[in-house]
């Protein structure tokens, strides 16, 4: 399996931190997010926004987790065969990983140039597969795992800090 | 009106002898405001935005809308009525606009202004301040004062898109103020300017204006009541009708969507939402920056815009067409727009930041939120799901968050107390 790590500047201490030992969430949630289904597909990020909000995490930070969360989720949707996204919440910061059926991506560090997309004619007529995704998803993390290969499951999981 | 316990002013009040305990209202309400608790609902004013669902929803006069009585202008040597822009959709054909506005002079005003005097200058104003805060995309429309409220309770860190500079009924208040105390020699405290509004929204406004300077008006008409009060004077206006000047091409500005059409130019692309619940999913969007591709959103509360506000006594769609219509047909007089530019020059139209009414944290401190938000998951799970509100809580959720913050208690559950007779006090 390829994989593909990113961490911000800054934050390799507190990451490195966490996974060495990372202990039971506080709060966790769990959505199923089904293939090509645009209707409920946000719904999981959304739910994670008003967790966040009755939490009190500062504004900003809320809505750099929004970004990436309900990037990650529309990819799932667009692009795989359907998967889970799954949010475990602690007092320090938050961490989803969304994991799908497959089909795999082939080329990981293709698909983190900005522009660059393989989402097929009817994603694209509903508005997503601009290719900005994962990148994207980057941008608002402190921290963004991907393992994955072609005829694979994915995993997508990323770390933002509340403070 | 609605003082007590809060810093926050409201135009709604509940009458506890005519409320039944349904809980229609408790379902409607967008900030999860109102309970129900031994049979009588009760509002939270640090959460109401009044947005009017509940006043519109309840099927037994039990939650009243409060404005002002007419006879308070008797208090001002110079009187004047503000018309908003819904008020001329609420007439059947046989009424015309001009004697409408004749009528609504001859309830004993000196002047009669309406908010469709100075749309154009808005759009204008408007236009402008978007070219200037292309760093905050998209601007979100502030005229709608539940709106604005409903942006401080639920979207706080949409705040800073705000459009920061009032609204045109406060406008021409300030420009009418001081026209007329130079004109008429008179002190500033001695001319009343009341609005006639078509929402409680816009009543708490005129009581507790957000964001504003200076003192704007004295008083706020429910235009139900001015209805009331032309229709009694009509027969005998129609009969004497006087030279009247009117400005259809700005009622307009009653309808959603119209604004953004207006605003909209090459370089500003406009959305336009209405509704209370299609507002809150634009603003959500907003929030995960995925509507940035607008440079200004146009939000109503109410269905259609300003024609479908609770103190309205005309159905939102046969006002809109009724607008629609004397919009094309008439023309409007010319308005001078020199004096109020001077004035939006000299910074007279800015609001100061708003601030927001973070109501909806279980905490101030994170881990102490956290632990209450795992209690609130413990009795979700004992809960039905059924999301009946029969207890009084809108949610299984929002009653889980009840018991844990004190308000409530398990045994609300009816679902509950149902299934387990055993435990029942009888």
């Amino acid at each position: 399996m390829a994989e593909y790590w990113y961490i911000a500047e800054g934050f390799e201490n507190r990451v490195q931190e966490y996974l060495a030992d990372n202990g039971d969430s506080e709060v966790d949630m769990m959505f199923t997010v089904p293939e090509k289904d645009f209707n409920t597909a946000g719904k999981g990020s959304s739910e994670v926004k008003n967790l966040l909000k009755r939490l009190g995490v500062d504004s900003e930070v809320l809505r750099r987790i929004a970004v990436a969360s309900y990037e990650a989720e529309i990819n799932v949707a667009a692009h795989s065969h359907g998967g889970v996204m799954h949010s475990a919440v602690y007092d320090d910061h938050i961490h989803i990983r969304f994991e799908d059926e497959g089909p795999g991506i082939a080329d990981i560090e293709q698909a983190m140039i900005p522009g660059f997309s393989t989402a097929d004619e009817l994603v694209r007529e509903l508005g997503f597969g601009a290719g900005l995704g994962l990148p994207n998803i980057k941008k608002n993390s402190d921290a963004m795992h991907i393992v994955s290969e072609k005829g694979s499951s994915t995993l997508v999981e990323f770390i933002i800090f509340f403070s | 009106m609605n003082r007590k316990d809060s810093k926050y002013f409201h135009a709604i009040q509940i009458l506890e002898d005519n409320c039944t305990g349904c809980t229609a209202c408790v379902r409607v309400c967008p900030t999860e405001a109102i309970r129900v608790r031994d049979r009588k609902a009760t509002i939270d004013p640090n959460r109401c935005v009044d947005c009017g669902n509940c006043v519109t929803v309840c099927e037994f006069h039990a939650i009243i809308p409060s404005s002002d009585p007419l006879d308070i202008i008797h208090n001002f040597k110079y009187k004047v009525a503000v018309i908003s822009s819904s008020f001329f959709g609420q007439f059947s054909e046989d009424i015309s606009y001009e004697n409408a506005k004749q009528a609504v002079l001859e309830l004993g005003f000196d002047e009669v202004a309406e908010e469709a005097m100075v749309t154009d200058f808005m759009i204008s104003v408007i236009r402008e301040y978007i070219r200037q805060n292309r760093d905050k995309r998209p601007i979100l429309s502030s005229n709608c004062p539940a709106v604005v409220r409903l942006i401080q309770v639920k979207y706080p860190s949409l705040l800073p898109n705000l459009f920061h500079q009032e609204a045109p009924m406060s406008i021409l208040t300030r420009f009418l103020r001081d026209r007329i105390s130079k004109e008429n020699q008179l002190k500033e405290e001695e001319i009343g300017i009341f609005l006639i509004v078509p929402c409680v929204a816009h009543v708490t406004a005129v009581h507790q204006p957000e964001g504003a300077y200076k003192h704007l008006q004295d008083g706020a008409f429910s235009t139900g009541m001015i209805y009331g009060k032309v229709r009694e004077i009509i027969k005998h206006v129609q009969n004497n009708p006087k030279d009247i000047d009117t400005y259809p091409h700005g009622l307009t500005w009653a309808l959603s969507g119209v604004q953004a059409e207006l605003v909209d130019t090459d370089d500003i692309r406009a959305l336009s939402v209405n509704g209370t619940e299609n507002v809150m999913d634009i603003l959500s969007r907003v929030e995960d920056h995925y509507l940035d591709q607008y440079d200004y959103i146009v939000l109503r509360s109410c269905t259609n815009g300003c024609v479908g506000g609770c103190l309205n006594v005309e159905n939102p769609f046969v006002a809109m067409s009724r607008i629609k219509k004397m919009s094309k047909d008439g023309d409007s007089k010319e308005i001078h727009v020199e004096e109020l530019e001077r004035l939006h020059a000299a910074g007279e139209f800015s609001v100061t930041p708003l601030a927001p009414r973070p109501i909806m944290e279980l905490d101030k401190d994170i881990k102490k939120a956290i632990q209450k938000m795992k209690k609130i998951n413990e009795f979700l799970t004992m809960l039905p799901g059924l999301n009946c509100s029969a207890c009084g809580s809108p949610t299984c959720y929002a009653l889980a968050e009840d018991i844990v913050l004190g308000k409530a208690s398990i045994d609300d559950c009816v679902v509950l107390k149902r299934h387990k007779p055993e435990d029942d006090e009888d």
